[in-house]
């Protein structure tokens, strides 16, 4: 079973223009897609309806990360997940071209904190997503199971681009 | 061993256009006038994955418009399904075909996982259910219609091409369904006859809906933005970019939420009883 990842290029073009934005001290932006699931016969389906962004104030200066985000962001972000009732999908940019990969921080702090998600929303798969500027990687978090399972983005728009179609870069 | 088709006359779609194309995944529901042109047409440009869905059987007042159809098949009462298997599987064998000889909605969990559906179908209340299904599983919709009407003694045929893509502009807010003419088409629910229906209009209207896949998968300019409406005049031969177009919001009035979204009876044993059995 196929993990895919699914969103429209008028939220994707809004999420890479605000991941781009520069910030005080962070070396890069984070955020998080909204996404609701399905089914599908062959896969599941991660559908993304927004974006919860994190907020200036909410990232931590911390220099051996892009990217750190305080417990008041993290806080926020739960909430989100609890009351919007979405799968929580954390997202940030490489800014290069070709197949992205997490760092080994990601990964380790992936694995740290995703699976929190089920603390507010025990019934829905979390994750998390590396996008380049044309391409994108991501590992996902199923409900019952303590290993990622590896997610598969596609961008519904003219023109479609599906990481599976195009190997180094849709 | 497969036998690939050679798509050199149509490389100038991109480099990687036969991956793109022979990894895609279309769904065609309504395998008619409409649905069996566009199955030939997918299976001459090397559309790699087939759903094709359709519960009904070939009728002699079909061969005048059902590509691929014979009278042999009429007489057998072989399946729309089948025929346009055979249609596809002709052309190119490595396609993958999946057919049910069903109701699109007794099929949605196959449904949900393509990349695009054409919606060939022939009421408004089919077509709207559709979109909004496509909608909810953030899926394109090409759609095609066409009709033949009786004025003043005479007829003319008209029909339309239109591409639904998730967070733009749907049927609604293009006028072709609306609620006076689902009420319209419920009082008729039931009376006899079939719609007047020939096979040019219908290749007509098939080779824009497949247009519209091309530009989407495999785009070969990327500086014309293609209407995502257009009507056929079929008595001026004449498909042309709808006059509503300027007039349509740039996103959709109609599908905004994001609760509409993902399946509604969502439950975590559904889940793991396809990832854990």
């Amino acid at each position: 079973m196929r993990t895919i990842l699914k969103l429209t290029s008028a939220l994707y073009d809004d999420l890479i223009r605000r991941l781009r934005e520069p910030h005080d001290f962070a070396a890069e932006r984070v955020a998080f897609l909204k996404c609701r699931p399905a089914l599908s016969a062959t896969s599941l389906l991660l559908l993304a309806g927004g974006v919860h962004h994190v907020e200036d104030g909410d990232y931590v200066d911390d220099p051996s990360a892009g990217a750190t985000i305080g417990r008041s962001g993290l806080r926020k972000a739960l909430q989100t997940a609890y009351t919007e009732a979405v799968s929580m999908v954390h997202v940030h940019l490489h800014e290069h071209r070709g197949r992205p990969g997490f760092s080994r921080t990601d990964l380790r702090e992936n694995a740290l904190f995703v699976p929190d998600f089920w603390n507010v929303q025990p019934s829905l798969p979390h994750g998390a997503v590396v996008f380049s500027f044309d391409s994108a990687v991501g590992q996902c978090w199923i409900p019952g199971s303590s290993s990622p399972s590896g997610v598969e983005v596609a961008i519904v728009g003219s023109p479609m681009r599906c990481t599976w179609k195009v190997p180094n870069g849709y | 061993m497969a036998i690939k088709l050679n798509l050199q006359r149509q490389s100038f779609l991109g480099a990687d256009s036969e991956t793109v194309l022979e990894r895609s995944r279309a769904a065609l529901v309504g395998l008619g006038g409409g649905g069996s042109h566009i199955a030939q047409q997918l299976a001459h440009i090397g559309l790699g994955h087939f759903l094709v869905i359709d519960p009904d059987f070939i009728e002699d007042t079909n061969l005048n418009r059902l590509v691929g159809a014979t009278l042999e098949d009429v007489g057998l009462g072989t399946a729309k399904v089948d025929i346009a298997e055979r249609v596809i599987k002709s052309v190119n064998p490595s396609a993958e075909v999946v057919k049910r000889l069903a109701s699109w909605t007794e099929v949605t969990a196959e449904l949900r996982g393509v990349d695009v559906i054409f919606a060939c179908v022939d009421s408004m209340s089919c077509r709207s259910e559709l979109e909004s299904f496509a909608r909810r599983f953030l899926i394109p919709l090409i759609d095609i219609g066409m009709d033949v009407h009786e004025l003043n003694g005479e007829f003319s045929i008209s029909g339309q091409a239109m591409l639904s893509m998730p967070g733009g502009p749907c049927m609604r807010c293009m006028g072709l369904v609306t609620d006076d003419g689902l009420a319209k088409e419920a009082e008729r629910y039931g009376a006899a006859g079939g719609k007047p229906q020939v096979v040019w209009p219908n290749g007509t209207l098939a080779s824009v809906a497949v247009g519209f896949l091309m530009k989407l998968v495999t785009p070969w300019e990327t500086q014309k933005v293609a209407p995502l409406l257009l009507e056929y005049d079929g008595d001026m031969q004449t498909v042309t970019p709808s006059n509503k177009l300027p007039y349509l919001p740039t996103h959709c009035k109609h599908f905004v939420s994001p609760h509409e979204l993902g399946d509604p009876f969502w439950t975590v044993e559904a889940l793991a009883s396809v990832f854990f059995s």
